[in-house]
């Protein structure tokens, strides 16, 4: 699991002059329910794990279906997919809430978990970027 | 006890924890073991559908069946199956932490997921259509990735829930040791806290014992096992000694032979409470030592005697000194009147049991008292020590002499009769021959004794002393330098001598006293320039008494001062009544004598002017006749000079009486107002006889003319003396040969006559050479 932020992700949501977007994320066992669109700029992903096993959040850019996968076939390889990664939460309790601060810039982006069979059970939605 | 009772708390509650804490972390392995199996059991049922479904034999029920019996246990509680041969069946709490609580429950349903799809599988049902409990959305995968997918999130789930216990568990044991480590922390607190309670306690208790010995002045000596075993820093300063040169036997090395035996009995008896003993200082000298004795020997710490000491050696130097205060003369260092009256009565209580007889010997020093006057009290005091040296080396050792008081000696022998009485007497008197050399002076002293012989007959102490008062009183009225025996006669006379004392009083108030005037005449024409007034006594009993009868009685009583002031007065009144009745030449003076005890004890000054303001007189018609002695000693000399002095300004004047009889210091006299000396009486009567007496007139006369006053020569009874004086060229005389001492009317009728032969002329006689000085 790669624990470097790409971009300008920061976890504790202090913002300059702009007004923060916030997103709200929730995890379950086994997908993840946010907006789908937002604009770009820097945005500010609540993440809620609703359970009941824990959860990781990982945030990059590209599109679920062309995600590469490890050779066990059951987990997201994300280290062919460091360029591309904006924001990483480690694996939360279940019930945690977090915020994952990331700047987004117009485009195809993809949050999932990548806990041992997470992603192949559902856990990964598309997120889009005006 | 508080702090004992929260050091049990705290240890407890520490031991309490850490079995929590070992129980909590062996349940911990099991569930994190138990978790680890379910990992295996999920790959083996995997594994164990694909073998069947090759066609190799496998039983993934039985694997299905330890997967869910195995989840069951860590869901609920209870036996977690083994899952390889040498696995024990491992017993498994059931869980409290609501999170690993639902996670076992979601694994529980994957459980059922998977096996329910690869049951589908093994029976080639599509697995699309087995019920999915857990929320999976596989996607579009084929059925064996399914199921692997499946088995993944199985043994994953499962996992979770072993690392959130183990998480929650660590917390725990986290706080569990941060717990523990504050408890630790309180309890070495607590330790430190009781250790320096414990260190208090006992320098309190070290301390007690040290503020004891140590702060106190007190010497402490501690006897244990026979020997000294500590010592006080006060002993090691008395001693001289360091305290290891003490320990032991060393200490009893400076205790008093005589002492030691008592010391060492009481070092190891307790015995007595307080025992006096001599020890040496540091410069070998011996202090007396009072101990108060401390039976420790029952203290398991000292085990001894603990001396208290103080030096006492002062106190009783004190003690002793006040006892010879009490019974010794501080000046002669001979016994004083008490032990004197004490050793008496033992004498007389031995003469009485042994029929022996003993001597009392009274001895007074002759012009003792002109010495004190004239050299001043310090070479009084050193006369009494040289004259009781003398004394003392003439008596026998058995003889007790003393001294009463003043000048006054007594000497006590017993077993003497009158003979050898008279021979101590005679010892005495021969030991004061040689001149004493005083103050750089040369000095002849003489004695008067008084001895009284006592044959057990009733005379107490005080009778003898007395008797022996009388004999010396015989003996100095008989001539100096004399001893005389008591007989019951002179008690009489004394008796005689205390009646004129008493009629004396009664003549002041009843006028038996009347003062007369002898004339003193200028030598160059023999006309009269003056008068000394001279008290007479004309007792209706007595008859008419002598002056050298009364006057010593009346010095000796004090009565002086009295006769004093009435001739002051009288004199002077009479004076200003001559002058009143215009008889009186103006240069004409009035002499009056003033005792040396009256200038002595000082008030003349006011005396006389009162006398003048009373009776009119003018200051330079009175005239004052002082001895000499008693204007050059000492304070009250001096206080004299001043008084004098201070009527000398008012125009008084003042002559020398008896001048060259006295010790007299005549640089003192050179800043001394005087407008007369007087020649004594006794070297005009040795004139003819005597060249010395002649040489001593001439030295006189010179000496006043040098001083620029007149002398006086006084006791011309002949025509044979007047010539001598004249011959010296002395001014003035006086005496039988011109006329005696006579009533006023007498001299009134001088005074008229010598006015009648000057009438002729205005009254204008040469006045005598005023005091120029």
């Amino acid at each position: 699991m790669a624990l470097g932020l790409a971009g300008s992700g920061c976890s504790n949501g202090a913002a300059g002059g702009t007004p923060l977007a916030s997103v709200a994320v929730s995890e379950h066992d086994f997908h993840i329910k946010e907006a789908q669109k937002v604009s770009a700029g820097k945005v500010d992903l609540a993440v809620h794990n609703g359970g009941p096993d824990a959860h990781e959040l990982i945030v990059v850019r590209g599109h679920s279906q062309t995600l590469p996968m490890r050779n066990d076939g059951i987990t997201v390889n994300e280290e062919a997919l460091t360029s591309e990664t904006v924001g990483v939460l480690e694996p939360g309790n279940p019930g945690a809430r977090r915020n994952l601060v990331v700047n987004l810039k117009p485009g195809h982006y993809v949050l999932f978990c990548n806990m041992y069979g997470h992603y192949r059970a559902g856990m990964h939605t598309d997120l889009v970027v005006q | 006890m508080g702090i004992l009772g929260t050091m049990a708390l705290v240890s407890a509650a520490t031991v309490f924890l850490s079995i929590r804490a070992t129980t909590g972390s062996q349940h911990r392995a099991v569930v994190v073991e138990v978790a680890a199996r379910q990992r295996t059991l999920t790959e083996r049922y995997l594994n164990d559908v694909m073998l069947v479904r090759a066609g190799a034999r496998a039983a993934p029920g039985t694997t299905a069946m330890l997967l869910r019996r195995s989840a069951d246990a860590l869901l609920h509680g209870g036996l977690a199956p083994a899952v390889n041969g040498d696995d024990d069946e491992a017993h498994v709490a059931a869980t409290t932490n609501p999170t690993v609580h639902s996670q076992l429950e979601q694994e529980r349903r994957l459980i059922g997921d998977l096996t329910r799809s690869g049951a589908a599988l093994l029976a080639n049902r599509p697995l699309a259509s087995v019920e999915l409990a857990a929320g999976e959305h596989p996607g579009a995968i084929g059925d064996v990735a399914r199921l692997r997918v499946l088995a993944a999130l199985t043994s994953n789930v499962s996992l979770n829930a072993a690392r959130t216990f183990a998480r929650e568990a660590d917390a725990n044991v986290n706080s569990l040791i941060a717990t523990q480590v504050a408890l630790g922390a309180a309890g070495l607190l607590i330790s430190v806290l009781l250790a320096l309670a414990l260190v208090a306690a006992t320098r309190r208790q070290t301390a007690h014992f040290r503020s004891l010995v140590t702060s106190s002045t007190d010497l402490v000596v501690l006897f244990s096992g026979g020997g000294c075993r500590y010592v006080s820093e006060p002993v090691t300063d008395l001693t001289g000694r360091a305290e290891a040169d003490l320990l032991g036997d060393r200490f009893l090395e400076l205790v008093h032979e005589d002492d030691r035996a008592a010391v060492i009995d009481a070092g190891e008896q307790a015995q007595p409470r307080v025992l006096l003993f001599r020890l040496m200082d540091r410069f070998g000298v011996w202090r007396q030592v009072e101990a108060h004795l401390t039976d420790l020997r029952g203290d398991r710490h000292l085990r001894g005697v603990v001396f208290n000491a103080r030096d006492i050696s002062e106190r009783m130097r004190l003690e002793s000194e006040l006892t010879r205060q009490a019974f010794y003369d501080v000046l002669t260092n001979l016994p004083n009147r008490a032990l004197f009256r004490d050793r008496l009565a033992q004498g007389l209580a031995r003469s009485r049991r042994a029929r022996t007889s003993l001597a009392v010997l009274l001895l007074d020093l002759d012009g003792f008292k002109q010495v004190n006057d004239s050299l001043g009290h310090d070479a009084g005091d050193q006369l009494l020590r040289e004259v009781a040296e003398r004394f003392a080396e003439v008596v026998r050792p058995t003889d007790t002499l003393a001294r009463l008081g003043g000048d006054e000696f007594t000497l006590l022998v017993e077993g003497a009769a009158e003979d050898e009485a008279l021979l101590v007497a005679q010892r005495l008197l021969q030991s004061l021959g040689d001149p004493f050399s005083v103050s750089g002076r040369e000095l002849r002293m003489g004695s008067s004794i008084g001895i009284v012989v006592s044959s057990g007959g009733k005379a107490g102490t005080e009778d003898l002393i007395r008797d022996a008062d009388v004999a010396m009183y015989a003996a100095k009225e008989s001539g100096r330098g004399r001893y005389q025996l008591y007989h019951p006669d002179m008690a009489l006379e004394l008796g005689e001598q205390l009646g004129l004392e008493q009629d004396l009083r009664d003549a002041l108030k009843n006028g038996e006293l009347s003062v007369h005037y002898q004339p003193e005449v200028s030598l160059k024409d023999e006309g009269i320039v003056g008068v000394e007034a001279l008290l007479r006594w004309t007792s209706p009993k007595r008859g008419s008494v002598s002056p050298a009868q009364f006057i010593p009685i009346a010095e000796e009583t004090g009565l002086i001062f009295d006769l004093g002031e009435f001739v002051l007065d009288e004199a002077c009144r009479q004076a200003a009544q001559w002058r009143a009745d215009g008889i009186l030449p103006d240069d004409f003076v009035v002499w009056v004598n003033v005792s040396g005890k009256q200038l002595a004890v000082g008030g003349v000054n006011g005396l006389v002017r009162r006398a003048l303001e009373d009776s009119g007189l003018p200051p330079q018609q009175l005239g004052l006749e002082v001895t000499e002695t008693a204007i050059v000693s000492g304070a009250p000399g001096e206080r004299a000079r001043g008084e004098l002095e201070l009527l000398h300004t008012l125009g008084v004047r003042v002559a020398i009486d008896d001048f060259g009889t006295g010790f007299s210091a005549l640089g003192q006299l050179r800043h001394f107002p005087i407008d007369m000396l007087k020649v004594d009486r006794s070297f005009v009567q040795g004139l003819e006889t005597d060249a010395r007496d002649a040489a001593i007139v001439a030295n006189v006369v010179s000496l006043a003319h040098s001083l620029g006053v007149p002398a006086i020569a006084e006791g011309i009874e002949t025509s044979s003396q007047l010539d001598s004086v004249r011959a010296v060229d002395c001014d003035l005389a006086q005496g039988f040969l011109f006329a005696r001492p006579s009533a006023p009317a007498e001299i009134t009728a001088l005074l008229e006559a010598a006015r009648a032969r000057a009438a002729p002329t205005p009254p204008a006689p040469t006045p005598p050479a005023p005091a120029s000085r």
